[in-house]
């Protein structure tokens, strides 16, 4: 059954493999085309360029997601010719004043190299742009470097279907009416939202809210505000009593945010090609929440974490890196850090030693599932809580995609962990001064693992990293009164690479885990084969080998 | 501690050849606690008049009001033999004066604490194996002798509560003889099918005084040998003849004054001779006292030489009963006599013994150390359990010293039980706190514990979970990790009514798990903190224990759930195909079914991973007819790498291959470990690697394109070979009169339960009935069966095995089975379809 490949392989991915993303994002699926009126219409075109042309930027860089690239010649035209027109008004306004006006250049971005919901500064970056026009559904995280001017793309919804939805999903008689409901949509559909209320609230639904987009993620529902009128304010807490009723499937990151905020949530499907049976159905999060709560404790015994950084565009990134290393280290666990562009399986397996991994992306794309990745994948947040100690986590079921938020809860882990580890640091040299005698000092005890409910041992190894350090300078001086000593001192044994005098996790996995030690360590586990006499083999490049005389296979 | 002292007890340890190590083992109810008792009043440990209703190794307030023990509890006896004399009678070993130490383990006998009588049995060279007269050799008598004889533990027995045939069935003397020798008899069956050759013959007979009669209730035992002891005079014989004389077709024939092996003399019966001289002064004892016959009672005991004291005369009926027994024939004289005379010395024992209990080859200094039992030795010592101590959260280490000597402030590796030689993995450096004694719920601080004796460590709790070797030698291996006969099959999961008690439940699990030998206690896929025993009556002592004392906070517990096993029943179709996600690396590969025999000898543990491959392979092409090829090419085992699965590499010639085996590797424990049905893990399934095709650059066969491709590719193997679900099965064994069966059977019937063996108890109306049954459907069967039977049936469950669960395949959604994967599947939050085998297979 060998067989031979026929023809050199393709280096490069294949076509099939363009468009996955192990994201889930809706790309929404365009039926008809649009027509140039619903173009202008739905890609804002004129507001894009009245803000561009406000703003005075020169070069624009468009960023589509990808189901909606094929629009993007259509809306690049239109962009441009409005843009034109706009320019040889003012051009003729100001023709006297200035002669050189350069033509503002716009730039579709392609291949964004992160979610799409994020807005890629880097690629914009290549092209020098002044701002970056993001279109469909995004994240609306605070970028780092760019103004953006977002265009949600609004969607069509059928008015009368969703009211009919609403009422019944809170049941058509008068008691329902008095629910506590915040109506809320993801972003393409956000214009539907104000609409919708009016007439609830015509309908007698007194207690209906309708929200407002913001830029914050952070704020008690991410991205939105409840307009709550004049009368009453409620924050976070009063938020348990009200229902969300959320119109299009939201983002999992969303879902789970929401789930410990609010009392319900409720969504309305709109991805369905069949437009008149669709019914809201009560989200059930709390299967999805354990599964993550399962997912988290396999970190809490792995002695390697790998940072993966899925965004380079979001604002403080670069701050919650190094406070993650920071809060990694101070539980004794070595951090690598990791940047592979688009996440998947594949890449990520090839870090054997890895044993989970921790993302930093928006607080959308942060939490990355799917049963395929060999080590478990957690956001900056759950990471906290897997990193605390078993007599401290603490499971209510709240959940945030951010980093942001973490960035303080692991302060002041950091700090409070430091105190401890002082103490262990004396505890240990004592130890050391005692150990003397005998050549090796006290290990640390194993870590309960949660999942299995076995005994892991080193899973903490940079802990005993750091007293050894600590400790080097006094023995240094203790050794200079005597340079001359004559005693023959036994060097240290450098198998592997080590890291402040402990061996490095990454180094030590290689060589515990990996039994491939090159060419001919398979040939003492053999043992029975005879050796054979050498013979010609393969040669020439990958693209097609020659075997013997010329033969190509 | 009254009639010896800690110094006593010390010095007797320096003398190996004194000590006798035994644990206590039978049948639930058959009386072991309460013969306990009597040896331990002896001790002067607890009052004689209390014996038999104290039960002073049940520690634990629920094992007092339950009446069952759970937790096995060791204490150290000082017992010694009257005479010089009978220091001849040990035949095969030194001794050393007329002093011993017996250090013994009451041990738990309902099936669910199994774990408990193995973690006991491992530190003990000998076994009191204690029948019920009546019941006779009963399910968890086989299983607890069946796990001694696999440890090279020799039996003695003693056949209990004869006071129960007298007074409740009123048997004659012949009977009752005929009752003991059928019991004798498949003792020795069950002894004789396990034989192993470097024990020897360990049957029990009652002319070699290995077999002893009594009552532990009121306090009474004899053997052979005692009886023989007191005739040997009169008869003017020796004393082993006489022993000989006393048991089977011997009679005395009072005409002609001789001893014959007839039962006849002139046509009429004879008595037999135990019958005559050692049950015909017992019987009338019972019979003069319990008829009230005031004046011959007098008489009778001046004949038998028993001397009452002055207010116990004053007795009658059962009361006085007890006390003339226990004077006449006292079990704790009984029972120590047997056990000194006939059970091996730590140092006889681990002549045997260090070849089983020992990982490593049988010539280093470790193996040398603990088979000549020497104190002076580099340190082995296998560490059993974990006690509790009165410092919530932490334990005793319990353990026995094989070889050295361990005493407070001595620094040793701690070694876990997955710890390979010259690996770091579950190896740690620690010092001994403190050395202690364990004398039943109390400790006695001691210095130092030569070789050979079992003793409780403090200070190395946080380094084992359960069990592991201490040693102070760096090239020593692992005494071997104990095989339990149970597994924990059944699980409940628990969540905490409050989210802030979160950390003391986790913390309480963690104790749990290490307060039990047997209990597991893990987090799902689906996020639950699960606890697994095995079975209802483990489960529930144990989550009460954690709801009570180890976490001490208010809980949810769901309903006991049972986990389940994918398996394949056939081969697969097709070869199934799977690309790396670069297109340049294909897999081929197989999966078909492992032959059941195989699967158990792997759970067993005689077939592993850690084995030469060498040898492993001719096991496999011998006793179950593997390709030798094949079998030395067994990649690995899976899942945790020690699971009852197989990859097999049946390539020829593949380049690279030895260089992407850890990345197959690594996928074949991922995918076994979440099988594709519904993520449970795989069982009894092999893997053949058919053929791989390779990109010859390493930069493409890396572990990314090949970790999830192998996955991958046995997901379709398996989902080509007709996958199956596997159901674990208990063994039932019900105790019933014969009025009471209809209903056993209804009750079976009902629960997919299935009957194959029905046998009368000979002599009793009592029938034993054999079933496999489910253990999905045992819950609540107990409860059930009692209602149904008006109470009068005894059930035991024990895990045995695996079978298929039967209603169709589990990748048809419809099927009954496709019904249960689907709500598994939903339960863990995925898909609730089966993804079919397209999902992993691509086509060339």
């Amino acid at each position: 059954m060998t067989t031979q490949p026929v023809a050199p392989p393709v280096l490069s991915t294949p076509d099939t493999h363009i468009f996955e993303d192990p994201t889930p994002v809706v790309i929404p699926t365009r039926e008809a085309k649009l027509s140039d009126t619903e173009t202008r219409e739905v890609y804002e075109i004129e507001r894009t360029v009245r803000e561009i042309v406000e703003g005075g930027w020169q070069r624009i860089a468009l960023q589509f997601p990808d189901g909606m690239l094929v629009d993007a010649p259509r809306v690049f035209s239109e962009l441009e010719r409005e843009l034109s027109t706009r320019e040889e008004q003012k051009s003729l306004a100001t023709e006297n004043e200035n002669g050189n006006t350069t033509r503002t250049r716009l730039y579709i971005l392609a291949d964004t190299s992160y979610g799409s919901c994020c807005v890629d500064e880097i690629a914009a970056e290549h092209v020098d742009a002044q701002v970056v026009v993001h279109y469909g559904r995004a994240c609306l995280s605070p970028t780092a470097r760019l103004p953006v001017i977002y265009v949600f793309t609004s969607r069509p919804l059928r008015g009368d279907d969703v009211v009919g939805a609403f009422e019944s999903s809170f049941g058509q008689e008068d008691e329902g009416k008095g629910d506590k409901v915040v109506i809320m949509a993801d972003l393409t559909y956000h214009s539907h939202v104000n609409p919708l209320v009016e007439r609830l609230r015509e309908n007698g639904w007194k207690n209906v809210r309708s929200t407002e987009v913001i830029h914050d993620p952070t704020s008690s529902i991410p991205n939105r505000k409840i307009i709550w009128g004049d009368t009453e304010f409620v924050d976070e807490k009063g938020l348990r009593e009200w229902k969300i009723w959320h119109i299009s499937d939201p983002p999992s990151a969303l879902l789970l945010t929401l789930s410990s905020r609010i009392k319900e949530l409720i969504i309305y499907p709109t991805n369905s090609a069949t437009t008149t049976s669709t019914q809201a159905v009560k989200a059930n999060t709390a299967t999805a929440l354990r599964r993550r709560y399962a997912l988290l404790t396999r970190l809490t015994t792995t002695p390697v974490i790998g940072i993966l950084i899925n965004t380079i565009s979001v604002a403080n990134y670069m701050s919650s890196i190094s406070s993650l290393q920071k809060l990694i280290s101070a539980a004794g666990k070595k951090s690598y850090t990791f940047v592979v562009g688009k996440v998947n399986a594949a890449k990520m397996a090839n870090f054997g030693e890895v044993g989970g991994w921790v993302v930093i992306g928006c607080w959308e794309s942060s939490l990355v599932e799917g049963g395929d990745f060999y080590a478990p994948v957690v956001t900056p947040f759950e990471l906290g809580l897997a990193l605390q100690a078993d007599g401290e986590r603490v499971w209510s079921g709240e959940w945030r995609g951010d980093f942001d938020g973490v960035l303080s809860a692991s302060e002041k882990v950091v700090k409070s962990e430091v105190k401890p580890e002082e103490k262990e640091d004396k505890k240990s040299k004592r130890i050391e001064v005692e150990g003397n005698l005998d050549d090796e000092e006290e290990s640390a005890p194993p870590e309960f693992d949660l999942r299995t409910g076995r005994y892991v041992s080193h899973s903490r190894p940079m802990r005993t990293a750091a007293p050894l350090s600590a400790s080097q300078p006094s023995t240094v001086n203790q050794a200079e009164p005597t340079p001359t000593s004559q005693s023959l001192t036994r060097r240290a044994k450098l198998d592997v690479a080590t890291v402040n005098g402990a061996v490095s996790p990454g180094a030590e996995f290689l060589r515990s885990q990996r039994t491939w030690t090159g060419l001919g360590s398979d040939f003492v586990e053999e043992g029975a084969a005879e050796a054979g006499t050498i013979e010609e083999g393969r040669s020439g490049v990958a693209r097609g080998y020659t075997v013997g005389e010329g033969e190509r296979t | 501690m009254v009639n010896f002292t800690i110094e006593e007890v010390r010095a007797l340890m320096d003398k190996p050849t004194n000590v006798r190590n035994m644990s206590v083992i039978a049948h639930v109810d058959h009386g072991k606690s309460t013969l306990t008792d009597s040896l331990l009043s002896k001790a002067g440990i607890i009052s004689a008049a209390k014996a038999g209703d104290a039960r002073a190794t049940d520690t634990r307030a629920d094992e007092q009001e339950r009446g069952i023990t759970i937790k096995s509890t060791a204490i150290s006896l000082y017992g010694n033999l009257t005479d010089d004399e009978d220091l001849k009678d040990i035949v095969g070993q030194k001794t050393d004066g007329r002093d011993f130490l017996i250090n013994l383990i009451d041990s738990p006998g309902h099936v669910d604490f199994s774990s408990e009588v193995t973690a006991a049995l491992r530190v003990t060279d000998g076994a009191l194996v204690v029948v019920d007269t009546i019941e006779g050799v009963c399910v968890q008598t086989e299983t607890v002798l069946r796990q001694a004889l696999g440890e090279r533990i020799k039996p003695v027995v003693i056949i209990n509560k004869v006071d129960r045939a007298l007074l409740e069935l009123q048997v004659s003397k012949e009977d009752l003889y005929q009752s003991f020798s059928r019991t004798i008899e498949s003792v020795n069956v069950v002894i004789s099918t396990y034989f192993d050759k470097s024990l020897g013959d360990v049957q029990v007979y009652p002319y070699k005084g290995t077999i002893a009669f009594g009552s532990g209730l009121h306090g009474w035992a004899f053997t052979v040998r005692q009886f023989a002891q007191r005739y040997a005079k009169k008869f003017g014989v020796d004393r082993n003849k006489m022993m000989e004389r006393l048991w089977g077709d011997n009679y005395f024939n009072p005409h002609t004054k001789k001893w014959t092996t007839k039962g006849t003399h002139e046509g009429k019966q004879l008595e037999r001779a135990f019958n005559q001289f050692i049950l015909d002064p017992i019987f009338k004892i019972f019979n003069a006292i319990m008829n009230f016959k005031k004046d011959e009672i007098p008489g009778l005991l001046e004949k038998l030489n028993i001397k009452l004291q002055p207010d116990d005369k004053e007795k009658e009926g059962k009361q006085l009963l007890k006390v003339v027994m226990r004077t006449f024939l006292p079990a704790a004289d009984a029972l120590l006599e047997m056990m000194i005379l006939h059970l091996p010395s730590p140092v006889t024992a681990q002549k045997y013994r260090a070849e089983t209990l020992y990982e490593g080859p049988p010539d280093d200094e470790a193996c040398i150390g603990i088979r000549d039992c020497d104190p002076k030795a580099p340190l082995m010592l296998y560490v059993s359990k974990m006690v509790p101590t009165s410092d919530k959260g932490r334990f005793y280490a319990f353990g026995r010293v094989f070889a050295g000597t361990v005493r407070s402030g001595l620094k040793v590796r701690i070694q876990g039980p997955n710890y390979t030689p010259g690996k770091k993995d579950d190896l740690f450096i620690k010092a001994i706190q403190r050395t202690v004694l364990m004398m039943g719920g109390k400790v006695d601080p001691i210095d130092d514990v030569p070789a050979g004796n079992i003793l409780g460590l403090v200070g190395i709790d946080q380094f084992l979970l359960k069990s592991g070797t201490l040693t102070t030698s760096d090239t020593a291996h692992n005494l071997k990790v104990m095989k339990f006969s149970v597994s924990p099959v059944v699980r409940r999961s628990v969540e905490v009514k409050n989210a802030q008690d979160l950390p003391k439940l986790v913390e309480g699990l963690k104790r749990l798990s290490k307060s039990d030998p047997c209990v597991l206690t893990l987090i799902s896929e689906s996020g639950e903190h699960i606890v697994a025993g095995a079975g209802e009556l483990h489960l529930e002592i144990c989550l009460k224990d954690l709801e009570e004392d180890h976490a001490g906070v208010p809980l949810r517990i769901s309903d006991p759930t049972v986990n389940y096993r994918e398996t394949v029943t056939a081969k697969s179709s097709m070869t199934a195909l799977s690309k790396s996600p670069n297109k340049h690396n294909r897999l081929y590969m197989v999966a078909e079914p492992l032959d059941e025999e195989v699967s158990k000898e792997i759970e067993g543990g005689r077939i592993g991973p850690r084995d030469d491959f060498k040898a492993r392979a001719r096991i496999l092409a011998d006793d179950f007819g593997w390709d030798v090829t094949d079998a030395r090419k067994i990649w690995c085992f899976g899942p945790d790498t020690n699971g009852a699965n197989l990859l097999v590499d049946q390539t020829k010639a593949v380049q690279y291959l030895n260089e992407i085996k850890d990345s197959v590797v690594s996928g074949f424990q991922w995918a076994s470990r979440e099988g594709p049905v519904a993520e449970e893990p795989m069982r009894s399934c092999r893997f053949n690697i058919m053929d791989v095709t390779l990109h010859a650059d390493a930069i493409h066969r890396g572990g990314g394109q090949l970790i999830p491709t192998a996955r991958r590719v046995l997901y379709a193997a398996a989902l080509l070979a007709e996958p199956g679900l596997l159901e674990p099965v208990f063994l039932v064994e019900i105790q019933v009169p014969e009025s009471a069966m209809g209903g056993v059977y209804g009750v079976l019937t009902r629960r997919r339960g299935h009957v194959f063996n029905e046998e009368q108890r000979p002599g009793t109306p009592l029938f034993t009935i054999k079933a496999y049954l489910p253990v999905m459907e045992s819950f609540g069967f107990n409860a059930d069966l009692r209602s149904h039977t008006s109470g009068q049936a005894f059930p035991q469950s024990v895990f045995d095995h695996w079978q298929i669960l039967p209603g169709g395949s589990p990748i048809d959604g419809t099927s009954k089975v496709g019904q249960i994967v689907q709500a598994i599947r939903k339960k863990k939050g995925i898909k609730v379809e089966v993804p079919g085998y397209e999902n992993y297979y691509d086509k060339l």
